[in-house]
């Protein structure tokens, strides 16, 4: 999806981000919000995640990402009323 | 033998003589017979299931006793799939194991896999995963991924169309950069667990839950509720 950044920081929206798995033992909370603004994606997102929990910096490229239940590439859009999920990456080993 | 055998487990309302009737009369495919398989392999063994084929190519190695069951030193060597047979057949002489020493590709898989009512995922990488969810949807059957890495682990069961799949959460998933993963000992056995618990609740026609996640260090268990995504070139609608 096509990108429309006004980069207009002045109005930001409040985003609330459910996190999951260790993300909630790292930031202490089940919830987190934060600024987003007009034509931010999930990018955008999991970058101010990150910013507030560097400890998650390694999971940056990596994390699970849903969007109203869905998972979703992170160039998606995000609005306010979206559902967003951040949880750690796909486990692999047996 | 059969009754006595599960006496207790029959008395669970959830399975009953029906339920346990039905376990017996059903045949698991198990892929792959390390760290998670042979702990589901020695659950769904003990439990009932009538027919379990447990595929794998590799071989027990010294690095693989920490997060196995079943496996002793002796072992070491040994093709995994065929040990878990002789050992886990005389667990249970009701049940019918099977040891299959063959590497799964996308060439033998639906040789494999063709009357399975299940199949549980013991592999240890997402190309194999994605393999077996291609397949599973194309043949409508039933699965269940695991994985573990650290002190966490994820469980999902696959009900194809019916569920998200495996390619509906790893669309973007980069290939791992290291071969070796850190394991906790425990883990294993603590996700194979709940994968055969998804896998009984699918037997007996119960709807499973979404993607659970357990992080043992952190004494945190989730469970992400996923949509199918209509566009998954796996199991989408179109």
């Amino acid at each position: 999806m096509e990108k429309n950044k006004t980069n207009d920081w002045t109005n930001p929206m409040k985003i609330i981000v459910k996190v999951f798995g260790r993300y909630k033992d790292i930031s202490g909370k089940e919830t987190i919000q934060l600024d987003i603004i007009d034509g931010n994606t999930l990018q955008d997102v999991i970058n101010a995640f990150v910013k507030q929990y560097p400890a998650l910096q390694k999971d940056k490229n990596r994390m699970m990402v849903t969007k109203n239940k869905m998972f979703a590439s992170f160039d998606t859009i995000v609005t306010q009323e979206d559902e967003i999920t951040l949880s750690p990456p796909v486990v692999s080993g047996g | 033998m059969g009754k006595d055998r599960y006496r207790r487990q029959i008395l669970v309302k959830e399975v009953g003589q029906k339920g346990q009737k039905t376990l017996a009369s059903k045949h698991a495919i198990l892929i792959g017979g390390g760290g998670l398989g042979s702990n589901s392999a020695n659950l769904l063994v003990r439990m009932g299931i009538g027919h379990i084929d447990i595929i794998d190519y590799d071989t027990i190695d010294k690095t693989n006793l920490h997060r196995t069951s079943v496996f002793s030193e002796q072992d070491i060597g040994k093709n995994k799939a065929l040990v878990l047979e002789k050992r886990l057949q005389s667990v249970n002489t009701d049940v019918q194991v099977k040891g299959i020493n063959k590497k799964v590709t996308s060439k033998n898989i639906e040789s494999l896999i063709h009357n399975a009512d299940v199949i549980i995922d013991g592999t240890d990488n997402i190309p194999l995963r994605l393999l077996i969810n291609e397949k599973a949807i194309k043949h409508k059957i039933p699965w269940v991924y695991a994985g573990v890495y650290e002190t966490v682990g994820m469980v999902m069961a696959i009900l194809p169309k019916k569920t998200a799949c495996f390619h509906c959460i790893t669309p973007t998933i980069p290939a791992p950069k290291t071969t070796e993963i850190p394991v906790l000992g425990s883990l294993p056995a603590t996700i194979a667990a709940i994968q055969c618990n998804e896998v009984i609740k699918i037997l007996l026609g119960k709807q499973p839950a979404g993607l659970l996640i357990y992080d043992v260090w952190n004494q945190c268990f989730d469970i992400l509720d996923i949509k199918r995504n209509p566009c998954c070139p796996i199991c989408g609608k179109k």
